[in-house]
């Protein structure tokens, strides 16, 4: 459904995306995770249309955006990465006009979105909170009846709990054979949901051998806080002091057994195998061995 | 569905603008009475050495008053008002077609929509086309039942030609702003550049020895005048070869800014 080969985007002097291959087939849930800046809003906006790439071979349903963008938008609903409703309409209005551009509507999602969100449709949108505008900007986009959704950054503003029932949503989609690429960052709850997750980093996509080197990586990296008094224990060392006091060391080994080898009382409380993002990029930003041995 | 949006965006500023086109119309066409006999009385206009107010000053004080009177409307509603109030308008319209979207982030939402960009700017300019336009012939079109009230009559005909004209004036202004809105990106931005622009055509205009220069000259009383009066027919207006041909310099300049406006759109990345 998907087909990108050796993609290259620059603005001015600066290369946002870089040689960049990504395939994905119907019915698959593609999660596409990256720090910002690293291309992820370009490669959606690239494959829409919106984007004229710079080099490389870009396809949709077979067809290449750079000129049949038309035909593509008619089979693709996307989200973009800023929400962008009219403030002046009214909640009914602004879905009235989005969704009148498509002729087909899930209206049983649209019903059960609009019910999970309760948003004010009769209130205008300048009136609505920055998560309110994003779910409803979240119901024009899922509600059309298309063979491809590109969401870009769909859970931003949004509160956990709204996290969980679009991601909910998003999972019965996928059961229903629709197809989604997704960009987030929120790594778990993307993980739990998507078919394949990809990297994107400085405009290229990571490889997966790298990235499970990084995450193994990271499953030596801890979380502590050391009761008072005590220093860290043997076979780990310090990486960083975070700012809620909490220390996040790199043990020799496996975490769980250095924990259960630590002297009784030294530490107080421990995470681990939390992947976090930030580290996570910055051990894909380092080549994953570097930080270890400095 | 753009075009229904935009209308509904813009009804309230075409109304405002019918109002004030309204509002100084009645009072140039109830008092001219009494305007007419300060005129024939008055040496200002003749001792003032700008030449083209002295020609409007001719024409207005003249001693066949119909005739003076329509000069006195060409002048007025059309050379005045519609100068001024509908090159206003056509600004403020065109100025936020786009550059608001951008600025409101709604630009990318519009564009990833399935429809065209020729689609989206034609749905976009002809709700603001009607806004910018109508306004000048329905309060153009009005100062003939307020010149019964002083029993005068206005020429239909040539009064919807002197409408047409200051129309497509005010279409290639609008023109002319939608363009730097896709291009300019900024609503400050296109508001400075295109004010400037005018300013310095009107500037330009005000100066007598390069008054020809400006692209008012298009749309001045001399203009104006001899269209109202009868003396220049339809096919002058339009014949640039064997008539002065203003109306067709603008038509031409309307349809190059829609097709720079098209391709600024064209190639806009949100």
């Amino acid at each position: 459904m998907i087909d990108v080969r050796a993609l290259r985007k620059r603005y001015g002097d600066r290369d946002v995306l870089r040689g960049l291959d990504l395939s994905m087939e119907r019915g698959q849930l593609l999660g596409l995770i990256g720090p910002n800046g690293a291309g992820k809003s370009t490669l959606l906006r690239t494959l829409v249309g919106l984007v004229q790439r710079t080099s490389g071979d870009v396809q949709l349903f077979g067809l290449d955006p750079a000129h049949a963008a038309l035909q593509i938008r008619r089979r693709t609903s996307y989200l973009p990465g800023e929400t962008g409703v009219y403030q002046q309409l009214r909640g009914a209005a602004f879905l009235d006009f989005a969704l009148g551009f498509y002729p087909r509507h899930d209206e049983a999602l649209k019903a059960e979105l609009l019910d999970a969100f309760a948003l004010p449709l009769d209130a205008k949108v300048r009136s609505y909170s920055a998560g309110m505008k994003q779910k409803i900007a979240l119901v024009a986009t899922l509600v059309p009846d298309v063979d491809l959704y590109l969401l870009d950054e769909p859970d931003r503003a949004l509160d956990a709990s709204v996290r969980f029932f679009l991601r909910d949503v998003l999972q019965r989609m996928k059961q229903a054979g629709r197809t989604i690429l997704l960009s987030s960052h929120h790594l778990s709850e993307v993980e739990t949901l998507a078919d394949r997750l990809e990297f994107l980093l400085d405009g290229a996509l990571v490889s997966p051998e790298r990235v499970q080197a990084a995450r193994r990586q990271l499953r030596r990296r801890p979380r502590v806080r050391l009761r008072e008094g005590h220093s860290l224990p043997t076979g780990a060392r310090l990486v960083r002091e975070e700012p809620d006091g909490m220390l996040v060391i790199e043990t020799d080994d496996d975490a769980v057994a250095w924990l259960r080898h630590a002297p009784d009382g030294a530490v107080e409380s421990a995470e681990i195998g939390v992947d976090r993002l930030e580290d996570l990029y910055q051990l894909l930003l380092a080549g994953g061995q570097q930080e270890t041995s400095s | 569905m753009i075009w229904r949006k935009t209308l509904r965006e813009l009804w309230l500023i075409g109304l405002a603008y019918v109002v004030i086109l309204e509002a100084l119309a009645i009072p140039v066409l109830l008092l001219w009475p009494e305007i007419y006999a300060d005129l024939q009385r008055s040496t200002l206009f003749k001792s003032l050495g700008v030449d083209f107010i002295k020609r409007i000053g001719d024409a207005v004080s003249g001693r066949d008053e119909n005739l003076a009177y329509i000069n006195w409307c060409a002048t007025m509603l059309l050379f005045r008002s519609c100068n001024l109030v509908a090159t206003a308008a056509a600004v403020l319209i065109g100025v936020g077609l786009f550059a608001r979207e951008r600025e409101n982030n709604t630009l990318e939402f519009l564009l990833a929509r399935p429809v065209s960009r020729g689609s989206i700017l034609w749905q976009k300019f002809w709700p603001s086309l009607l806004v910018v336009t109508v306004p000048i012939f329905v309060v153009n079109a009005s100062a003939i039942p307020w010149s019964w009230s002083i029993e005068l009559d206005l020429p239909r005909w040539e009064l919807f030609l002197g409408s047409l004209h200051a129309a497509v004036f005010a279409t290639a202004v609008l023109l002319l702003t939608t363009w730097a809105s896709i291009a300019l990106r900024v609503q400050a931005h296109v508001a400075a550049v295109v004010g400037a622009f005018i300013v310095m055509q009107l500037g330009v205009y005000m100066t007598q020895r390069i008054r020809s220069y400006s692209l008012f000259r298009l749309v001045d009383f001399d203009w104006y005048g001899p269209i109202l009066c009868g003396n220049t027919p339809a096919w002058q207006m339009f014949d640039p070869f064997r008539g002065p041909g203003n109306t067709t310099y603008l038509l031409l300049a309307c349809a190059a800014f829609y097709a720079l406006s098209w391709r600024a759109l064209r190639r806009t990345e949100p």
